[in-house]
């Protein structure tokens, strides 16, 4: 499952036809849907339907995008797309595949069924394809992916305020890191992909670390720091850098975002983008207040839950903070 | 400055190795040395010029006395944690002090950049340390809100800094301060160019703090402890003001009608926040609006752009800090003691410890400028360059110095005279400790009387 996993993002890497890139999708999206509903639990079984039918329709979208212009130009290359329908469709249909808003709606709810080492998957690796059709094509409509990026980052910020839930949190995270890369998308492609992996970087090792913990709700994370109290004083700087703190590494993205931006002169749309960063900071900010700054011997959070035996992946952690 | 900047990005390491018995004596031992090392910028054989050391740090007048500032507060907020953060197990302890040693490096850092950017990124950068100094070594339960406060009022309003900084980039090709005199932004009336000027300076007013945006002062520094307030007080603060300092060249044309509500904000500002004194309860939190008050009397001087106008503003902030620090101090004695921020739980100490009550006598009469501590010569500059500017300042200023000089008249009567409290049975004696760290704060002070020049900066 997990060869076809990597085959099918493989082959869209490596496509230049649309078929094939499509083909690519479907196999990626095919195989990671056992990989969702493994644990036969309801909820893992209703994000998997729910899955699958987003990337379904997104993947129909493309297929017709694609047609509508190997009708109109007669050639099925992916660079060569110039006219403005077809393009903008396949826009849309990828901001679909990767929960982009106002195209987000699935993304919490199918990671919140997910455990947390499929949503992993599902946030890092399932990105990787549609980006590099993404950057291939040529956007023709710039104030859609500005709206996109704009409306992506409000979105991601205002959604995951009220939520207690982590896998939530971190969909609600991973829309506003997306918006901030469809931002610069058309200016300056190489910041799309830093600004990538620097936010694979960041989710890979905090999804890792709850995992450690094996904590999913806000609630049960104040326990962490008995036990794994390293962990514990390193999650904070994780989740800072998410939010983009100078002098935290997760800044570096966002600046060079907002230099291209004003480059551009798009100055009212990089001080909103930013601000709007401030809004999922407040919940990094609350996570990181309940892991780590109110350990004992100030009051706890909670009360003392089962110690179960996990497993100890803590370096490859400390590496990636 | 790399003698200043490695040795203290070394202190790490060395926090981190030495035995645990000889902790606190090694780390103070070495912080000393590095304070008194810096105290050789203070030696300044030109007037004007800059002293480079590479592309990127340089320091000049106007920031060197902030630079030792910062190196000399550093010994002093080890020597003030010692008790409190006793009886955490030895890996807090060392985590602690970690965090005051990078404060103290990104501080360095910030006062000695040579680009705008680079200023910036310390700016925030500073806030990380102070966050989890708040945060985690708090005492209250409100000690998170104050936190949230503390972050958010300044990332909102640096985040503008950040784009308006941008945009000077990508139009002028450089942010150096060493060329910024020389390129101005051209002064058309748009309105976008005004929302620039705001952008620009938006950001070290809510740091300042300015008036209308203060609400997190009040917050941080009560909730934090000492060595927190202390850093807050007298380094973080100034921050604002040095930034404001240096951006002020490039913002000029606009300044001069752009800046006529932000003076009165600041000047109303120290009235209110003066008169608030008057009211508070809480000890510490007397002490925070003093400093909003004392700093809004700094905001207005800067905004006033004149010579006076900046060197008053740069000696009070020397003087708030070193006055500022002293008094949470003094008020983190008596929080050890009591365990209490109330003013009206610990009066009259005058009988109990005298010595005590030395310093807090000099230290009030620092907070309400009595002459000849420099607090006055700053005071009195800015009041002087403002009654230049308008005359009618003349009586929000002499009115908000007469609230000073009542509320903290006020403080030093509440604490020390009068009867003491019948619940106070057991009082520790004074340590050496807290005298020496006390003498250290005010020794300076009352020796800059004798050499204004060191912190005049370049203006007069």
């Amino acid at each position: 499952l997990l060869f076809a996993m990597g085959l099918g993002t493989t082959i869209t890497f490596a496509s230049s036809h649309w078929l094939l890139a499509w083909m690519g999708l479907e196999i990626n999206t095919l195989a990671i849907l056992p990989l969702m509903c493994q644990s036969h639990h309801p909820r893992a079984v209703e994000a998997t339907i729910k899955y699958f039918l987003t990337q379904a329709t997104a993947a129909a979208m493309l297929l017709f995008a694609s047609i509508t212009n190997a009708w109109i130009t007669g050639q099925w290359n992916l660079e060569f797309m110039s006219y403005s329908l077809p393009t903008t469709l396949v826009t849309v249909a990828l901001a679909l595949k990767i929960g982009l808003a106002p195209l987000h709606a699935w993304m919490p709810e199918v990671l919140q069924g997910l455990d947390l080492t499929t949503g992993l998957i599902l946030s890092t690796w399932q990105k990787l394809a549609p980006f590099c059709l993404l950057l291939q094509i040529n956007p023709s409509n710039t104030s859609l992916l500005l709206i996109l990026g704009l409306a992506s980052t409000l979105v991601g910020g205002w959604g995951g305020l009220n939520q207690n839930q982590l896998r939530k949190i971190l969909a609600y995270s991973s829309i506003a890191h997306l918006g901030w890369m469809i931002l610069v998308l058309q200016f300056f492609p190489s910041l799309t992909l830093l600004t990538l992996f620097m936010y694979f970087v960041m989710t890979f090792s905090l999804f890792i670390s709850f995992k450690v913990n094996n904590s999913t709700t806000i609630n049960s994370l104040s326990m962490s720091w008995s036990k794994t109290p390293i962990i514990s004083s390193m999650v904070p700087f994780i989740l800072l850098s998410l939010g983009g703190l100078p002098p935290l590494s997760g800044f570096m993205p966002k600046w060079l975002i907002l230099q291209e931006l004003t480059k551009q002169s798009l100055a009212p749309l990089a001080t909103l983008a930013a601000l709007s960063a401030l809004l999922s900071l407040y919940f990094y900010l609350r996570i990181s207040y309940a892991m780590t700054l109110t350990m004992s011997p100030n009051t706890l959070l909670n009360a003392l839950p089962w110690r179960l035996p996990s497993n100890q992946h803590t370096l490859p952690l400390a590496i990636t903070t | 400055m790399l003698k200043i900047l490695i040795p203290s990005m070394f202190m790490l390491l060395t926090t981190w190795t030495s035995p645990f018995k000889q902790l606190w004596s090694t780390i103070l031992m070495y912080s000393f040395l590095v304070a008194t090392l810096s105290l050789t910028w203070l030696a300044m054989p030109t007037d004007t010029g800059w002293f480079y050391i590479n592309n990127y740090m340089a320091y000049d007048p106007l920031s060197s006395p902030l630079l030792v500032l910062t190196c000399w507060l550093l010994p002093l907020m080890i020597i003030a944690s010692q008790n409190h953060l006793a009886v955490e197990p030895e890996n807090r302890q060392r985590t602690y002090i970690s965090l005051l040693i990078s404060l103290q490096i990104f501080l360095i850092l910030a006062f000695s950049a040579t680009e705008m950017i680079m200023f910036y990124v310390m700016f925030e950068a500073t806030l990380i340390p102070t966050l989890i100094i708040i945060t985690r070594w708090g005492n209250q339960m409100e000690r998170l809100n104050a936190g949230t406060y503390f972050l958010f009022y300044t990332l909102a309003g640096s985040l503008p800094l950040l784009v308006a900084l941008l945009i000077y980039h990508s139009s002028m090709g450089s942010l150096s301060y060493l060329s910024l005199t020389s390129l101005p932004l051209t002064c058309s009336n748009l309105y976008a160019n005004k929302l620039w000027w705001m952008a620009c300076l938006l950001a070290f007013l809510v740091k300042m703090p300015l008036y209308g945006v203060h609400l997190w002062l009040p917050k941080a520094h009560v909730e934090a402890p000492i060595a927190g307030s202390m850093v807050l007080a007298a380094v973080l603060l100034k921050l604002g003001g040095y930034g404001m300092m240096r951006i002020m060249i490039i913002l000029d044309p606009l300044t001069k009608e752009l800046s006529y509500p932000f003076i009165i904000l600041a000047l109303w500002g120290v009235i209110m926040t003066g008169s608030i004194c008057l009211r508070q309860t809480d000890l510490k939190s007397l002490i925070a609006y003093s400093s909003v008050s004392h700093m809004g009397l700094v905001a207005a001087g800067i905004l006033i752009q004149t010579p006076w106008g900046f060197t008053g503003a740069l000696i009070l902030m020397i003087a708030h800090g070193l006055t500022s620090s002293a008094l949470f101090c003094l008020a983190n004695t008596n929080y050890e003691r009591t365990h209490s921020r109330t003013i009206i739980l610990a009066r009259g100490l005058q009988m109990v410890l005298p010595l005590m009550a030395t310093w807090w006598f000099l230290a009030s009469l620092a907070n309400l400028a009595l002459p000849p501590l420099p607090n006055l010569m700053g005071e009195i500059m800015i009041i002087t360059s403002l009654f230049n500017w308008s005359f009618y300042t003349l009586i929000l200023t002499g009115l908000g110095t007469l609230i000073t000089a009542s509320y903290s008249l006020y403080m030093f009567l509440l604490t020390q005279r009068g009867p003491i409290p019948h619940h106070l049975i057991l009082l520790e004696p004074s340590h050496t400790r807290e005298h020496l760290l006390l003498a250290l704060h005010l020794l300076p002070l009352l020796l800059l009387i004798a050499k204004p020049e060191l912190v005049w900066g370049w203006t007069a």
